[in-house]
């Protein structure tokens, strides 16, 4: 329909497609972004085109890009139950509390469950070492790294 | 037992015999918790005399509670969370992705399998806001512990 060759329409594809995957990998801005073009000495209506492509396509493009980083198995959710063991085969008479946790995490596209348990003076342990995790964030050295970095 | 210098005189067969008549006897007490009284009058059926009853008792009340914690113990559950540890970092760039400026956390739950001995730890990557939400979970569980142990 195009009544090119179709080697041309490829390097075309390719060629575009390099251009937006570089300039959403390096977020570059607007004005990088036209000096950059302005080199292939294309009409301005063509780079005004290439321009509104890349700033309305950029942030998807980052997304995806963002899936081929190499990754641990991430966060899902928790469920958790409460439980008392009130007798075993080798113990009869028992009051042993116990919090069961199901932990799904997601692993490239596939979705593991795993079943945990821990005791109450662990769980609470873990809440206050968790905490401290989150209030991290928020002290003076991060601030000051977060700031400092963009 | 076997090699105890008091007990050479006696003929080795006797001896395992009475080891594990009172190693069942001690195990099936420590089992149903039952109290002296019981163990007493049980001693008493079997012909033992007053002394050696007194005796027994008293040294299996030395030990009830060891007794009672290694029983408990014994048994099958889901893998046991015994620690927690996590590291916070800042993400700037990949080799895919450029100026990424995003804080990550890694969690590693630390566990142990009474069976096996040990099993690889359950680690896995979050945002705040998942880690939040775990937090967020936890606690909940927490208050409902406190709850019902209020009851």
């Amino acid at each position: 329909k195009l009544n090119i060759g179709v080697d041309t329409v490829q390097h075309g594809v390719e060629g575009l497609t390099y251009l937006l995957t570089e300039s959403s990998k390096l977020m570059i801005s607007e004005i990088d972004f036209q000096d950059s073009i302005n080199v292939l000495g294309f009409s301005d209506e063509l780079n005004k085109l290439l321009l509104q492509l890349y700033l309305e396509n950029r942030k998807e493009i980052r997304t995806v890009l963002s899936e081929l980083a190499p990754k641990l198995p991430s966060y899902h959710s928790l469920e958790w139950r409460l439980d008392v063991q009130l007798a075993s085969r080798s113990l009869r008479q028992q009051i042993k509390p116990a919090v069961t946790i199901k932990l799904h995490l997601n692993q490239n596209e596939d979705q593991t469950a795993q079943v945990l348990q821990t005791d109450p003076s662990t769980l609470l342990h873990l809440i206050q070492q968790l905490e401290q995790a989150l209030g991290e964030m928020k002290t003076n050295h991060c601030r000051r790294i977060v700031r400092n970095m963009k | 037992i076997l090699d105890d210098p008091d007990l050479k005189d006696i003929d080795p067969t006797v001896l395992k015999h009475c080891h594990a008549a009172a190693a069942t006897c001690i195990l099936e007490a420590g089992k149903q918790k039952a109290d002296i009284a019981a163990i007493s009058t049980c001693l008493e059926d079997c012909k033992l005399d007053k002394e050696r009853i007194e005796q027994f008792c008293t040294e299996y009340q030395k030990n009830k509670d060891a007794l009672e914690i290694l029983l408990g113990s014994i048994g099958r559950s889901p893998l046991h969370i015994t620690d927690v540890s996590w590291r916070l970092e800042y993400q700037i760039k990949s080799n895919q992705l450029h100026k990424t400026y995003q804080p990550s956390y890694l969690v590693t739950l630390n566990i142990e399998n009474s069976d096996l001995g040990s099993h690889p730890d359950v680690s896995f990557s979050c945002t705040m806001e998942q880690l939040q939400d775990l937090v967020g979970k936890l606690k909940d569980a927490a208050k409902s512990l406190e709850r019902a142990s209020q009851m």
